[in-house]
């Protein structure tokens, strides 16, 4: 097969595309890890995140969170299978329940990340 | 009956596929948040966010459930990231991604930062609880 097989058709590029967002999440979050290490240089030697190339690089990554995200949570409710007493739950309501718990949890760690700051 | 033929539950594999699938969801739920608040919002100055500040920020990384939602967050996700690399490696067309070693580097290397990860939970900022 010839190395470029996933360029022909939209479906194999997306399909590509989703298991690529791996490598811009785990960059960034061997960066989070950077950024916690920082703190052991102490309160004048932390210097917090504020440059625009790390803006830029967070919006990229973002992008490719936020398609993995989709993409994700939608297959969970063409993976899970639930019964509740012998009914089958229909997948669009796992769907919606996994979105769902996409916002609570946003919310929750933006409220965290947020209200600490003061 | 041959011990070849015997059918066997493919523990290993169960525990990939578990790590893997739990991993996918953790990053799904959480990581775009602190994508957005920590690496856009944050650094833009539109919010307060604790890591602009070194004290709320020591504050924070100080509190043990912290440090183990950290934890969480970082080990489940980079087994994802293992196991989905290896893929995309095995479909751009080479197969000793599918291979042993492969296998050991590619999960091996998510073990390495797990370790790393709890080393730099341990030794930054002694666990607080106040």
């Amino acid at each position: 097969m010839p190395l470029n097989w996933w360029t022909r058709q939209r479906h194999y590029f997306l399909y590509m595309l989703r298991e690529f967002t791996a490598l811009p999440m785990a960059l960034w979050l061997i960066w989070l890890l950077y950024e916690i290490s920082g703190l052991r240089s102490g309160a004048h030697g932390y210097t917090p995140p504020r440059s625009g190339l790390f803006v830029a690089f967070s919006v990229v990554v973002l992008l490719f969170s936020l398609y993995h995200s989709y993409t994700f949570l939608k297959l969970a409710g063409v993976i899970m299978r639930i019964k509740v007493l012998d009914r089958q739950i229909p997948s669009r309501v796992i769907v919606f329940t996994m979105f769902g718990a996409w916002a609570v949890a946003s919310a929750v760690i933006a409220f965290v990340l947020i209200w600490f700051a003061r | 009956m041959n011990a070849e033929h015997r059918p066997r539950t493919a523990i290993d594999h169960l525990f990939f596929w578990f790590m893997f699938a739990n991993g996918g969801v953790i990053t799904a739920l959480l990581m775009p948040v602190h994508v957005l608040v920590q690496g856009i919002l944050g650094p833009l100055g539109v919010v307060p966010v604790v890591d602009q500040h070194y004290d709320t920020y020591a504050n924070v990384i100080g509190n043990p459930l912290v440090k183990l939602y950290l934890l969480v967050l970082i080990g489940f996700a980079f087994f994802h990231f293992a196991h989905r690399l290896r893929y995309l490696l095995a479909d751009f067309g080479v197969p000793a991604a599918k291979s042993l070693p492969a296998q050991v580097i590619f999960y091996g290397g998510a073990v390495v930062v797990i370790l790393v990860t709890i080393w730099i939970l341990l030794t930054t900022i002694p666990i607080s609880f106040g």
